[in-house]
């Protein structure tokens, strides 16, 4: 088969048994790969009312179908499962070697069913798979866990999907880790995995991705690769990575400071912004085939965390711990990521839980008596303590351990500082100081509060500027750059008010929750410099000659949709109801504390204006955000 | 003008697009393991060593596909300090 493997690994522990899915035709034409292929399998299989740590529970991973070959950025694979967190979708992606490897090993992805009795791992080698005991290797961290697997197949270069102690423990936000530095880390799946008794994944690959048609598919990659190169956002990107956006957010005051109590922090562009990047950081890192290599290794030379070397310097922790916990040293904060690496934990959420705990500890609602310690901000000493706590569950980590929603149940006065929608924590940038596409999407988004998966691809973050209050958002770049867009004429004129003009957010967040649908089911990237310039046109292409399977840019983009409403269908069967969607009363009633965005609250009324045009512009109900039988029936899914 | 392909490893990010468009040119197919050129990353030290295999005939197409110039195709005569390999 061109393109994919052509088998889905079919695993159920309880039984020990080792299948083969089938891949067929129209599954890959409709779902394409990744999170597509994903929600279809867990939409028809997962069960309504099922509790996602439990055995019925079934987690997949499905590589990309451009990932293994040179396209530029593919190297990602989608995660998915009931969440923990939220129980409705959950899913996350990521890059690097693992998806490349388990693809040469001759699958395009694994399901996994039911619990072992014992922990165990998988080992996946060029065409077979095993179950192997774990039992030596549960209680170590995700890095010694790797170390041990290469000693012991004696083979450096296996790949490793994996869960360090926070899985073990079912902490609701523990990540499933891929390697040293990257994970599959939102929306809990490391609890899924550690529900399974599954501590690993080891893959080894040797064999090849074939080509339906070499030489179209070898421009196809060319002409991609020169539209990332030459997008304007390439360079600034492959210098700063992600770290590009922290002088903007805090001179629009749109930080998360203090768990959202100061949108800008004294200090922060000298002790935490992009500035101090090549401070520590003299290289970048890349994933496979891709040339933007957004992660830095990052070296600490001199004090207290001196001889610290660790790929990261990356806007998530910083954010974070940096921001939200207000731990104003770059080193501290790149500890932090050690930490969350080697016990698994999503850096999102464990940031917002420690953010959340400090600010019950400055009101008094937490004391040192309940955590044994004192817990300031900026305490980057209690932030360590913490985060062991609730990696293993003991004392008041085994409250935190549950997440933000779930803690603020349970720890009276708490619930006034529980940011979060659908159960995830949305810790980037504040709503209230910026209303944007990527706002919005933290409550439209399908797997809960998150920044990654509805993101303007013309958002210029030096301008803070809305002509018609929660309805648009300005342009702001040269036309030139609206022509480019590879996007269909007609859309771009339903999205832009006025040629090169105003966007219109409710139309925007749905075409770039369909782009981003598209590269997270073909193993694209969403940095900036692929999100500006990789469309339906370019993705149609490399598919197409990849695979042999023609699909025009409209179905391709209409494939992008289909998997977003069959994410969105996942939800409503799970019980997501229509008052979900919205952000939590902090942002509605509380100002922002500090900075140029002070005293900013959101809007219902305009909050709920703009998300009933999403609703009209994806064809669901305008009130209940449920997709309608027309609209089903438009995407082919009219029995579901 | 002679072509000659300079290594500065201390360029390289890891992204094996080297390799990758090795393996499509030569056989037809991507293949890590079949590709004349191989990048072998050190996890704890952030840097990478670009290997060529005996077998390479030296298309230099690697380093028409590298983003950062650890592999560059320089032509000789030029007056650059940096020697070819």
């Amino acid at each position: 088969m061109h393109g994919y493997a052509g088998k889905i690994l079919d695993i159920n522990l309880e039984a020990g048994a080792i299948g083969d899915y089938p891949l067929e035709e129209e599954l890959r034409r409709d779902y394409l790969s990744g999170v597509g292929i994903n929600a279809r399998i867990l939409y028809d299989q997962a069960p309504a009312g099922s509790d996602p740590l439990g055995p019925e529970n079934i987690l997949v991973f499905s590589v990309g179908v451009l990932v293994g070959t040179s396209a530029t950025t593919a190297s990602r694979t989608e995660a998915s499962a009931k969440s923990p967190l939220t129980g409705l979708f959950g899913t996350s992606n990521s890059g690097c070697y693992w998806g490349t490897q388990l693809k040469c090993a001759g699958y395009d992805g694994i399901i996994v069913r039911g619990r072992a009795r014992e922990p165990v791992y998988i080992h996946i080698e060029d065409g077979r798979a095993e179950i192997r005991p774990a039992a030596h290797l549960w209680g170590l961290d995700a890095w010694d866990t790797i170390k041990t697997l290469r000693r012991e197949h004696n083979d450096e270069e296996i790949d490793v999907a994996l869960i360090g102690q926070a899985g073990e423990n079912l902490v609701r936000y523990a990540s499933i880790e891929n390697g040293y530095y990257n994970a599959w880390a939102r929306t809990g799946l490391g609890a899924v995995m550690g529900s399974k008794n599954l501590k690993a994944i080891s893959v080894r690959g040797r064999g090849a991705v074939k080509v339906a048609r070499k030489r179209e598919f070898v421009k196809a990659v060319e002409d991609t690769r020169q539209a990332v190169l030459n997008s304007p956002f390439f360079g600034p990107f492959s210098r700063f990575g992600t770290m590009l956006v922290t002088l903007p957010y805090q001179e629009h005051g749109i930080l998360p400071g203090r768990n959202f109590q100061a949108g800008a922090l004294p200090g922060w562009a000298e002790t935490r912004s992009r500035k101090l990047v090549h401070k520590f950081s003299s290289r970048g890192i890349a994933c496979v085939a891709c040339p933007i290599a957004c992660a830095h290794w990052v070296e600490v030379k001199e004090g207290p965390y001196a001889g610290l070397a660790i790929k990261d310097m990356e806007v998530t922790p910083v954010i974070g711990f940096g921001a939200g916990c207000d731990i104003d040293n770059l080193p501290a904060v790149a500890k932090i990521g050690e930490m969350c690496q080697r016990y698994g934990l999503d850096m999102v959420s464990a940031a917002a839980v420690v953010a959340f705990a400090m600010e019950l500890f400055q009101r008094n609602i937490l004391s040192e008596e309940d955590l044994g310690f004192n817990l300031p901000w900026g305490d980057e000493e209690a932030a360590f303590m913490l985060l062991d706590l609730v990696a293993k569950r003991r004392g008041l980590g085994d409250i935190l351990a549950e997440g933000v929603s779930r803690a603020a149940e349970r720890i009276p006065g708490a619930r006034p500082y529980a940011v979060h929608v659908k159960g995830l924590e949305p810790f980037l940038m504040d709503p209230r100081g910026r209303w944007s596409t990527w706002t919005l999407g933290y409550i439209t988004n399908v797997r809960g509060g998150d920044h990654l998966r509805t993101r303007n691809p013309v958002e210029n973050l030096r301008f803070n500027d809305n002509p018609e209050p929660y309805l648009t958002e300005k342009f702001e770049f040269p036309e030139e750059m609206y022509k480019n867009l590879d996007m269909p004429e007609e859309l771009k004129k339903e999205i832009f008010r006025t040629p090169a003009g105003d966007v219109d957010i409710a139309r925007m967040a749905k075409w770039s929750e369909d782009l981003i649908s598209l590269y997270n089911a073909t193993g694209m990237c969403i940095r900036p410099p692929v999100l500006h310039t990789v469309g339906p046109t370019l993705l149609s292409r490399l598919y197409s000659a990849l695979t042999g399977l023609d699909l025009t840019p409209e179905q391709i983009l209409r494939c992008g949709e289909r998997i977003w409403n069959v994410q969105k269908l996942f939800n409503i069967k799970h019980g997501e109801q229509p008052a979900d969607s919205d952000y939590p009363p902090r942002f509605y009633d509380e100002g922002v504390g500090s900075g140029p965005a002070r005293g900013r609250t959101l809007d219902r009324k305009g909050v709920k204006r703009c998300l009933t045009r999403y609703y009209e512009a994806r064809g669901w109900n305008p009130e209940t955000g449920a997709p309608t039988g027309a609209k089903l029936k438009d995407l082919g899914l009219e029995a579901d | 003008m002679a072509r000659e392909m300079v290594v500065n490893p201390s360029k390289c990010i890891g992204c094996s697009t080297c390799a990758l468009t090795c393996s499509i040119t030569h056989h037809d197919e991507f293949r890590l393991q079949n590709a004349h050129v191989r990048i072998n990353k050190k996890d704890f030290s952030g840097i990478f060593e670009i290997c060529f295999a005996s077998t390479c005939l030296g298309c230099k197409k690697c380093a028409g596909a590298c983003p950062t110039g650890a592999l560059k195709i320089i032509r000789t005569e030029d007056p650059t300090t940096e020697k070819p390999v």
